[in-house]
C-alpha cells in the first residue's frame, strides 16, 4: 500500500464550497453559476454506460422502475440496442447495483439541462450471435457468450462439451439431442456427456 | 461464522407454517382471542355474524364478518368506552373475483388499549365479502364522519355502492372520466385511459350566503386543489372541497408493470416531502408478510433517516406558517437553518429528497464512521440555530396574535373524523404510531426513549408548539441512535415471496400516521396495494375548523394542518348586496391574510 | 425560443399534479443559499405578468385544462416554458398510468420517451432530476439566460463482438479487465459484499482487497494464507474506519472458504464422471 491516503480519508476531506461560511458573517449565497462547482462524491448523478465492458445482458432493463432503460430488438439485422434516456431517469441507482460486469458506472454529473431531448439519449448497440447450423439469430449477444466462457471453469466446459453447443438455437439443440439418443440407444449417461471409453466406438461428440 | 447469500436465500423458502402462527382458518380460535385484551368481548358481541378469525401477523387480527353488521361493528370499536383513542383508520376495497368470485371491503381499526404501549395495542381488520354482481354495503358515514371519504373512494374506483351515504359525489377520478369504468377492477388494464366531456357536480349554495371559489392553480407552494367557501360578509359559513388533482393512478401502476422491489421506488414518489416514510411502511408490510427479520443495523439506519426527515420537514413547515402570517423574514431564516440537513442527507444517501435507501430486506447504503461524525456536527448546528430562531419568532406579537384562538378543533370532532398527527395531538388526543403499535420489525423506536407532546387547546398556536417540541425530541433521538448503533449486516436477501398473503405496514410521518396495505399475488408481483396518507384523514375536518372565522384566516388555518395539498388561486368574490364581482389572484388572497390588520 | 438574450425574467410557477418534491426545490432556489433573485428572476403571482412558466409534475387528466389556460394567459411574446423535474420532462415513473394525459403513439415507450406537459404546450428547456437539486435548476436558468453552455450530448456507441478491431470513432472493442482473481470469485464476492457494506462502497473495498490477494500470491506463493492475513492487518493501520475493517475481514474468510469449496466440488465431480482427456 504505497498510496498514502485511505478510501475513507479521501471522502472525509471533501468539503462544500459554502461550508466555511457558517462560522464567519459572510454572505451565505453560493457564487454558482458564475464559477464551476462539484457535487459531493456520494451524489447520485446520471449513470454512464461503459461500452467497453457492457455485454448486453439486460439486467439493468429488468430492474429499471420508470423504464428509462429499454432494450430494442432488431432480429432482421441481428442487433439489439440498449437505450438509456436521462429524461426519465429517477436516479435510483438500481442499474448500477445489479450490473454484472460493472459497465454501468456511477457519476456525479449533475449539469443535465438541455432544450432538446435528443441530447439525453445514450445508445449502445450489440451484435447478436447466430446459430451455425440454421443461421437464425439467438437471443444472446456474442459478448455474453464470451463472458460466460470466462466465468465457467474449463473442466465444466469440457465435461459437458459446451463449447460446441453454446452457439446453437433451441431447435438445433433439441435436434442434436434426439439424433444422439437414437445413436446411443438407452445408455445410462446423458447423451451429450463425454464418458470414459469402455466400448470402442465413438460416443463422445459434438453434443 | 460466515453465511453466504445462498444460505440465507435457501432459508427463506416459504413453508406453510400458517397453523402455528394462527394464520390458517383452521387455527385455534380460543388461543388467538386470548392473546389480546378486548378481542374476546368483540367476538362474544358479534358471534353469530363472524365466520372466521385469524392472526395475520404479529399484532394484526382479522375477522371475517357479514356485511349487514359492518356499521355496528365499526362503531362498537370506534366508540369503545374503555379504550378511548381507538379509531377507524381507513378501509380498503379489493377485487378478488379471479380468486373467489367476491369483492372485499375491509375497514382497519387501530385499537389502543393503553396509550403508547406497543405490546398491548393491536390492529383489527373486519373483512366483509360482497357478491360479485351486487357490491353494495351499508354505509356508516352518517354516524362516523371518518368514513365519508373512504366510501366515496371505493365507489369511484371499484363500483361499490354504499347505501345511505349522505354525499355520494365523485371524489377521486378526473372530471372527464366516463361513468361506469372502474380503474381498480381486475378487468381493466392500467394503461387504458378513456376520455369524455368533463362534467362537474358541486354542492348547492346554502341560503343567504355568497360563494367564493378558490381555483386549482396556485402561486408557489403545494399542489392544486379547489376550495369553495360559502361566506356571509366576512365570516365563513361552510366549505366544499374538490381535490385529487394529483391523482396519478399509483395503486394500479403498482399492480401493473412493477415487481415488488420496484414498487418501493414508486412508493417513495407518492409525496416529495414525506417520501421515506412511505418507503419504510411499504417495506415493513412486505417484510411482515414474508416473516423476515431484518438485521439490527438496518433498523437503526432506517430510524435515523426517518428522524432526519422529520427535522427538515418541521423546519419547512414553520417557514411556511411564518410566510402565511406575513413574517417573511421568518420564512427565510427557517429555510436557511434547514439547509445543512439537506446537505448532510446528500452525503449520506446521494440525494436531497428521495433517498432511495430502502430495499425489501434492509437498506442499501451503510453508515461509515466519518458520516456519523457529520451527523453529530449537523445536529448541533440545527439545535443552536432553531433555539435562536424560536426565541425571536415565538415572541413576536404578530405571530402569536394571529395564531392564538384561531381555527379551534375540539376533541370530539377530532375523534369523530379520526384526525391524526400533530393536528390531533394539539387537540388532546394522545396517539403516536411510533410507540402505539409494534414497529419493531422495521424500525428501532422501541430502543430509544423520547416524549410525545400533547396540548389541549386545539388552535393554530398549539399546533405550532407541538411541532417545535417534536423537533427537539427528534434531535435527541438522533443522538441516541448514533450512540447505540450496533454492528452487523445491513441487508438480508429475500428470494421468492409467499403468494396471496396480506399485511399492514405503518409509521408515524410528520403529518400523521401512514398506512400501507399489501397483498401479494403470483410470481413476486403485488395483487393489491393501498396507501393512505395522513392528510386524507385531516382534510375533511378542515371545514369544521373554518366555520365561524374570517376569510382572511382561512389560508393560515388550512396551512396549519400541514396539508400535502394546499390550495387557492383565483378567488372570486361575489358580493350579494351590490352584485359586484371581483377576481383576486392567489397571492392577493394570501395578501388578505398577510396584511390583515383586524381587531386584536 | 427566439434565442434573444434574456436579461431579467418574471416567472410564474404552476404545478401539474406533482408530488411536491420539485416544488419545494423551486422554493429552495429562492432561499438565501441559492438565491435566484440575483440573476434577475422574480416570481410573480399572476400568469398575465409572467415571461416564463415553470411547470412541475406529470400532466394528470384533471389538471390539463388548467395548464392550458395558464399558458394562454401569458403575454404572447415571449412565451418560454421550462419543465422542471423528471416527471415534467417525460412523465416520470407514472408515464403510462390511466390518470395521466399521454397521447403519444406507444404511450411513452419511444426513443425520446415522450410524456408530461409537452403533450399540450411546447417546452423550451428540460431540467431532469428527481428532484433536481437547486444547483441543477440554477444551471438550467443560467443556460436560458446565456451564462452557461450546454454540456449534454447524445451518444451512440457500437459494441463490437469479441476479437473484432474497431474502425470508426464510436466502435468500441470488448475488454474484460484483468484481475488477480478469477472472474467467478469476483462476482460472488461482489454480491456478498453488497450485503455487508452496501452498493456504493463495495467497489472500492473489493478493489483494495483483490490487490492484496494479488500481492499475497506473488510474494509468498506457497503460503498465501498467512501472507494475506499479514497484509490485511497492515492495511488496517492505514484505514481506520471500523466498517471497512469488518468488510475486509469478512472478505478474507469468505475468499478462502470459496477456494476450498470449489476445489472440493471439482474433485467430487471428477470422481463421479471421469472424463476423457481432451476431445
Amino acid at each position: 500500500m504505497a498510496e498514502s491516503v485511505s478510501y475513507t480519508e479521501k471522502l472525509k476531506k471533501w468539503n462544500r464550497y459554502e461550508a466555511e461560511k457558517f462560522s464567519k458573517k459572510a454572505p451565505v449565497t453560493t457564487p454558482y453559476p458564475f464559477i464551476d462547482i462539484e457535487k459531493p462524491p456520494e451524489y447520485r448523478g446520471i449513470p454512464h454506460i461503459n461500452p467497453e465492458k457492457c455485454i448486453g445482458c439486460g439486467a439493468c432493463v429488468n430492474v429499471c422502475p420508470p423504464d428509462a432503460l429499454i432494450m430494442e430488438w432488431d432480429k432482421e439485422h441481428g442487433v439489439k440496442r440498449l437505450t438509456y434516456n436521462a429524461a426519465r431517469c429517477i436516479r435510483c441507482a438500481r442499474c448500477i447495483e445489479v450490473c454484472p460486469t460493472g459497465a454501468m458506472e456511477p457519476t456525479t454529473r449533475f449539469e443535465v439541462a438541455t432544450d432538446n431531448k435528443e441530447d439525453l439519449v445514450e445508445v449502445v448497440e450489440h451484435k447478436l450471435a447466430y446459430c451455425e447450423e440454421c443461421g437464425e439469430y439467438l437471443d444472446f449477444t456474442e459478448r455474453q457468450i464470451e463472458y460466460v466462457r470466462n466465468i465457467l471453469p474449463k473442466d465444466v466446459f469440457d465435461m459437458y462439451s459446451l463449447e460446441d453447443r453454446i452457439t446453437l438455437t433451441q431447435e438445433e439443440k433439441m435436434r442434436r439431442t434426439v439424433v444422439k439418443l437414437r445413436e446411443t440407444e438407452g445408455n445410462v449417461y446423458p447423451a451429450f456427456m463425454l464418458v470414459k471409453k469402455k466400448v470402442e466406438d465413438d460416443k463422445g461428440g459434438e453434443e | 461464522m460466515v453465511t453466504t447469500t445462498k444460505d440465507l436465500e435457501a432459508h427463506f423458502e416459504f413453508e406453510c407454517r400458517a397453523c402455528e402462527n394462527g394464520r390458517c382458518a383452521k387455527a385455534n380460535v380460543d388461543a388467538i382471542l386470548s392473546e389480546r385484551e378486548g378481542l374476546r368481548d368483540f367476538y362474544e358481541a358479534f358471534k353469530e355474524h363472524i365466520a372466521s378469525c385469524k392472526r395475520m401477523t404479529y399484532g394484526q387480527y382479522m375477522f371475517a364478518i357479514d356485511r349487514e353488521v359492518l356499521p355496528d361493528a365499526v362503531l362498537w370499536w370506534h366508540n369503545h368506552p374503555k379504550y378511548k383513542e381507538t379509531h377507524m383508520s381507513t378501509a380498503v376495497g379489493t377485487d378478488e373475483r379471479p380468486l373467489n368470485g367476491h369483492f372485499v371491503y375491509m375497514p382497519f381499526i387501530s385499537v389502543q388499549v393503553e396509550p403508547l404501549n406497543m405490546d398491548k395495542n393491536y390492529w383489527v381488520f373486519l373483512r366483509a365479502y360482497l357478491p360479485g354482481d351486487d357490491p353494495s354495503f351499508p354505509s356508516v358515514a352518517k354516524n362516523l364522519p371518518a368514513a365519508l371519504w373512504i366510501e366515496r373512494e371505493v365507489k369511484d374506483l371499484l363500483g361499490f355502492k354504499p347505501t345511505n351515504h349522505p354525499d355520494p359525489k365523485r371524489l377521486i377520478l378526473p372530471e372527464d372520466f366516463p361513468d361506469g369504468v372502474y380503474p381498480l377492477r381486475k378487468d381493466m388494464d392500467y394503461r387504458h385511459s378513456p376520455i369524455t366531456e368533463p362534467t362537474t357536480e358541486y354542492r348547492k349554495t346554502p341560503e343567504d350566503t355568497t360563494l367564493v371559489p378558490m381555483g386549482p392553480a396556485h402561486m408557489g407552494i403545494e399542489e392544486p386543489a379547489h376550495f369553495r367557501l360559502f361566506v356571509r360578509g366576512e365570516e365563513i359559513v361552510d366549505v366544499d372541497y374538490r381535490g385529487f388533482y394529483s391523482h396519478r393512478g399509483i395503486e394500479k401502476t403498482g399492480e401493473g408493470r412493477l415487481t415488488y422491489n420496484q414498487v418501493l421506488f414508486l412508493a417513495e414518489r407518492i409525496c416529495g416531502i414525506c417520501g421515506y416514510q412511505h418507503s419504510v411502511s411499504y417495506a415493513m408490510a412486505v417484510e411482515r408478510l414474508a416473516d423476515v427479520e431484518i438485521p439490527d443495523r438496518a433498523r437503526y439506519i432506517r430510524t435515523l433517516m426517518l428522524e432526519l426527515e422529520r427535522i427538515h420537514n418541521h423546519l419547512l413547515w414553520v417557514g411556511i406558517a411564518a410566510h402565511m402570517v406575513g413574517y417573511d423574514t421568518g420564512f427565510m431564516h427557517a429555510w436557511r437553518i434547514r439547509e445543512p440537513v439537506m446537505w448532510l442527507v446528500e452525503r449520506l444517501t446521494g440525494n436531497r429528497k428521495q433517498y432511495g435507501m430502502n430495499i425489501v430486506g434492509g437498506v442499501r447504503r451503510d453508515l461509515l464512521d466519518y458520516r456519523k461524525e457529520d451527523v453529530l456536527k449537523t445536529v448541533k448546528q440545527i439545535r443552536e440555530g432553531t433555539q435562536t430562531f424560536l426565541d425571536i419568532a415565538l415572541n413576536t406579537n404578530t405571530f402569536i396574535k394571529r395564531a392564538e384562538g384561531v381555527g379551534i378543533l375540539p376533541y370530539k370532532v377530532a375523534k369523530a373524523y379520526s384526525v391524526l398527527g400533530p393536528t390531533a395531538r394539539a387537540s388532546g388526543r394522545k396517539i403516536d404510531a411510533r410507540l402505539d403499535q409494534a414497529t419493531r420489525t422495521a424500525t428501532a423506536y422501541d430502543e430509544v426513549d423520547f416524549k410525545v407532546p400533547v396540548y389541549k387547546e386545539g388552535d393554530v398556536l398549539a399546533r405550532v408548539l407541538v411541532r417545535m417540541d417534536e423537533l427537539f425530541e427528534s434531535l435527541w433521538i438522533v443522538e441516541q441512535l448514533i450512540d447505540q448503533m450496533p454492528d452487523g449486516d445491513i441487508m438480508v436477501p429475500i428470494g421468492k415471496l409467499p403468494e396471496y398473503e396480506e399485511a399492514l405496514g405503518f409509521t408515524e410521518a410528520h403529518r400523521g400516521e401512514v398506512v400501507h396495505y399489501v397483498m401479494t399475488g403470483e410470481k413476486n408481483k403485488v395483487y393489491r396495494w393501498k396507501v393512505r396518507a395522513p392528510t386524507y384523514n385531516n382534510l375533511p375536518a378542515v371545514p369544521e375548523m373554518l366555520k365561524g372565522y374570517h376569510v382572511a384566516d382561512a389560508p393560515l388555518i388550512i396551512a396549519s394542518i400541514d396539508p400535502c395539498y394546499s390550495c387557492t388561486e383565483r378567488v372570486q368574490f361575489v358580493d350579494m348586496n351590490t352584485g359586484k364581482i371581483k377576481v383576486l389572484t392567489e397571492a392577493e388572497f394570501n395578501e388578505l391574510s398577510i396584511k390583515y390588520r383586524g381587531v386584536f | 425560443m427566439g434565442k434573444q438574450r434574456l436579461k431579467s425574467v418574471w416567472v410564474y410557477h404552476v404545478d401539474a399534479g406533482s408530488c411536491n418534491g420539485c416544488d419545494i426545490e423551486v422554493l429552495d432556489v429562492l432561499s438565501p443559499y441559492y438565491d435566484v433573485e440575483r440573476l434577475g428572476v422574480k416570481v410573480v403571482p399572476n400568469p398575465r405578468h409572467a415571461d416564463v412558466l415553470f411547470i412541475t409534475g406529470p400532466l394528470t387528466r384533471q389538471t390539463r385544462i388548467m395548464i392550458k389556460k395558464a399558458y394562454e394567459a401569458m403575454p404572447p411574446k415571449p412565451r418560454i416554458v421550462v419543465a422542471i423535474g423528471t416527471c415534467a420532462s417525460s412523465g416520470g415513473i407514472f408515464y403510462n398510468s390511466y390518470a395521466l394525459y399521454n397521447t403519444s403513439p406507444q404511450r411513452g415507450r419511444d426513443r425520446l420517451r415522450s410524456g408530461g406537459p409537452e403533450m399540450i404546450v411546447p417546452i423550451d428547456m428540460y431540467i431532469p432530476g428527481c428532484p433536481p437539486s437547486p444547483e441543477e435548476i440554477l444551471y438550467g436558468i443560467a443556460q436560458l439566460l446565456g451564462i452557461k453552455e450546454k454540456k449534454m450530448k447524445g451518444e451512440y456507441w457500437v459494441a463490437l463482438p469479441p476479437e473484432v478491431e474497431s474502425s470508426k470513432e464510436n466502435e468500441i472493442k470488448f475488454k474484460i479487465p484483468d484481475r488477480p482473481i478469477p472472474l467467478r470469485y469476483w462476482l460472488t464476492l461482489r454480491e456478498e459484499l453488497r450485503r455487508v457494506v452496501g452498493y456504493y462502497d463495495r467497489d472500492a473495498v473489493l478493489n483494495d482487497f483483490i490487490e492484496l490477494v494479488g500481492r499475497a500470491y506473488e510474494e509468498a506463493p506457497d503460503s498465501p494464507e498467512e501472507k494475506l492475513h499479514d497484509l490485511v492487518t497492515g492495511y488496517f493501520l492505514m484505514e481506520k474506519d471500523s466498517r471497512v475493517q469488518v468488510a475486509m475481514r469478512f472478505l478474507e474468510n469468505e475468499f478462502w472458504r470459496m477456494v476450498k469449496e470449489y476445489h472440493e466440488w471439482g474433485e467430487a465431480l471428477k470422481e463421479k464422471y471421469p472424463v476423457t482427456a481432451g476431445v
